[in-house]
């Protein structure tokens, strides 16, 4: 046990020593970038795509000579979606000096990283962390390729008020900061837009019986009925809303969007409505990277895109400053507007998309497809 | 807010979870006129009735291939059985030991076998919710007749008459039977229920068996009534059912009926007059008011009554 003990202190040393002269000896022909997100655990598979992604940007810039005449190295590290690990993760991240860092996934995570990267002024993107939070902390350097959880809402609104016509809708969340503010930004755009909301409820992440809740929403003449919350709740909903005949439409968040909802709802589940990213499998500015990455990788994954564009954008950046000044940096990226493969991204003073890129998916024949 | 009364399907709706308090609160009223004890762990005995139910509707569709009701009544009675099971040996296990111990010690024995139950049944049968098969709640869940614009289904109609049938049923047997007598003598005095040769083991465990069973077939129907079971039913309608047995005067067969009716009514009327953010305040202020007027619940009576 001991000599055990010994033998783990000398290689814990030997292995600081490599870091710290690996430190010291600046390298003037690389440019460093910190790739951070889940690549193990329950969210591994998820995060590792994304990250593959990135990898795929890094190798064609790299191809093509670089940034700044600078060849990048991606420092990819695993942060286990934990957000104790993303924070150590971080402080070996800034060690490492890298210019910039993509990621992380998890919300969770890219908050408390946030604030580590904050302090020193390193400029982060986000490719997977919706949660409106993220980027409410008021830093002026962290920015986020992805629709935020709020941003859902007026999309879904819209999407009720102007395509569907509606004037009556009511809506139930469940009161957790993601459903309570879709459900807010949701009743807000709605209403804005001339529309009524005629019930606006929460219940607790726990209930499953929303037999009450539906015989208000039955007796308010309700056109549509819009759930701010996760699949769990979300399946069961939808089932009481059909067996008290009521056949308006369902409309729903990302949170929604699960295979588990699918087999709750049934085989013939219909007029469902749920926002989530883009249709990138159909767009053909996607198919170059779908091909490079499924002949590499396998199937992507939803954020395999989100990570490839993270990466572009943050490269053009660089390039666009003609430096590696973060400073300098953030503000080319909080004033141009980008071309990525999702379409044109602009940044916002919170460092969010000027215009989330979300649009409506319904079910069909069990499974989902993007709304016609 | 609105003045007008409530449409028919709040108030059926609140009946339904009404009775399945009642099922449940029958469970933590008999357990407690007997031994005095709250059986924390009862509404996980719950929540493996609904597991139960489904596991056995695989097997039984899958390896004897019998139809539909069949199916359903077989696997009802084997959840009844399987919870009857646990609750036996819970009582045996982690109560019968601390029976003359302080009040405390098998109150927290009940609390670490529900946290213990329900993290088994998390780990090793599912952390998300199941559903409970389409193919056997659809048939249920046809609408049998409407009123005023309200559909009533069957399963409706099943699980209050269920319900109602189950209690007048325990009632007449804790009444006028004798091992309802016997019951009864073990509640008074364990001591001289023995002395007059009822074997006290045998009937406490009796009330723990047949306290399962009720809440198995609560169970079952509420995964029906639901469309899913998961892990954390048992803690979040164990709750509610507890509170209706306090309500009603904990120890008090039809008092724990008349509680789940009072707070399954409350819950959705609630949500029709305020909303539903406000059913758990509601609820829990109604509980307050009646124990502060009535520190025994309302139909609580002299402690030598209790079951």
């Amino acid at each position: 046990m001991q000599r055990h003990l010994f033998y783990t202190l000398l290689l814990l040393i030997a292995t600081f020593a490599i870091g710290i002269t690996g430190c010291a000896k600046k390298d003037n022909n690389t440019i460093k970038i910190g790739v951070a997100g889940v690549m193990t655990g329950p969210d591994g598979a998820i995060g590792g795509a994304m990250i593959n992604g990135t990898q795929i940007a890094i190798e064609e810039w790299n191809a093509k000579g670089g940034v700044l005449g600078k060849k990048i190295q991606g420092v990819v590290r695993d942060d286990e979606g934990r957000p104790e690990k993303a924070v150590s993760v971080a402080r070996e991240l800034i060690a490492n000096q890298v210019v910039a860092v993509i990621g992380n996934f998890n919300s969770g995570c890219t908050i408390p990283s946030s604030q580590i990267y904050n302090q020193v002024k390193i400029v982060q993107i986000t490719p997977g962390s919706t949660n409106p939070q993220v980027t409410e902390q008021g830093f002026t350097h962290l920015f986020r390729i992805v629709g935020r959880d709020d941003q859902q809402g007026s999309i879904a609104a819209k999407f009720m008020r102007q395509k569907l016509g509606l004037t009556k809708i009511a809506i139930l969340s469940d009161k957790t900061a993601y459903g309570e503010g879709f459900a807010k930004e949701v009743q807000n755009t709605f209403t804005a837009d001339g529309g009524q909301v005629v019930v606006y409820d929460g219940v607790p992440r726990t209930e499953l019986d929303f037999r009450a809740n539906i015989a208000v929403i039955k007796k308010s003449g309700a056109q549509a009925l819009l759930w701010g919350g996760m699949y769990g709740q979300s399946g069961p909903l939808y089932l009481q809303l059909r067996q008290a005949g009521l056949d308006i439409p369902f409309v729903s968040g990302n949170g929604t969007m699960d295979p588990n909802f699918l087999d709750t709802a049934g085989a013939n589940a219909t007029n469902v409505y749920v926002t989530f990213g883009p249709d990138y499998e159909n767009l053909p500015s996607a198919q170059p990277f779908l091909q490079k990455y499924r002949a590499r990788f396998g199937k992507e994954g939803a954020f395999s895109v989100y990570g490839y564009d993270a990466a572009n954008v943050l490269f053009e950046a660089i390039e666009a400053a003609g430096t590696t000044d973060a400073d300098k940096i953030a503000e080319v990226m909080h004033s141009k507007t980008f071309n990525t493969i999702l379409g044109s991204v602009a940044f916002n003073e919170k460092g969010d998309l000027k215009e989330s890129n979300d649009i409506l998916w319904t079910v069909k024949d069990a499974k989902f497809v993007p709304a016609p | 807010m609105n003045l007008s009364l409530p449409p028919p399907d709040i108030l059926l709706g609140g009946l339904v979870r009404g009775s399945i308090y009642g099922l449940v609160a029958l469970g933590y009223t008999m357990v407690y006129g007997i031994l005095g004890m709250i059986n924390f762990a009862h509404g996980e005995i719950f929540m493996i009735g609904m597991f139960a139910c489904i596991y056995a509707l695989g097997f039984f569709s899958t390896y004897l291939g019998t139809g539909v009701a069949t199916s359903l009544a077989l696997s009802a009675f084997v959840a009844m059985i399987f919870s009857a099971g646990f609750g036996y040996a819970n009582e045996r296990i982690a109560y019968r030991k601390l029976r003359k111990a302080h009040i405390l010690a098998p109150l927290t024995s009940a609390i670490g076998l529900s946290i213990i139950l329900q993290n088994f049944v998390w780990l090793t049968v599912s952390k998300n919710n199941i559903n409970f098969p389409r193919l056997y709640s659809e048939p249920l869940n046809q609408v049998a007749f409407t009123i005023a614009g309200a559909h009533c289904n069957y399963l409706q109609l099943l699980v209050l008459g269920t319900a109602v049938a189950l209690m007048a049923l325990l009632y007449f047997f804790i009444l006028h039977t004798r091992l309802g007598i016997a019951l009864r003598a073990t509640a008074q005095d364990q001591l001289m229920a023995g002395l007059v040769g009822i074997s006290v083991n045998k009937t406490i465990g009796l009330t723990f068996i047949v306290g399962s069973a009720l809440a198995a077939i609560a169970g079952v129907m509420v995964s029906m009534y639901l469309g899913v079971a998961g892990y954390n039913f048992g803690y979040i309608w164990g709750l509610k059912a507890f509170t209706a047995a306090v309500l009603g005067g904990i120890g008090n067969i039809p008092g724990a009926v008349l509680g789940g009716f009072i707070i399954g009514m409350t819950e959705d009327v609630t949500c029709f007059y305020v909303d539903a953010q406000w059913r758990n305040c509601v609820t829990f202020i109604i509980l307050m008011v009646v124990l502060i007027l009535r520190p025994r619940g309302i139909l609580g009576e002299r402690v030598a009554d209790k079951v």
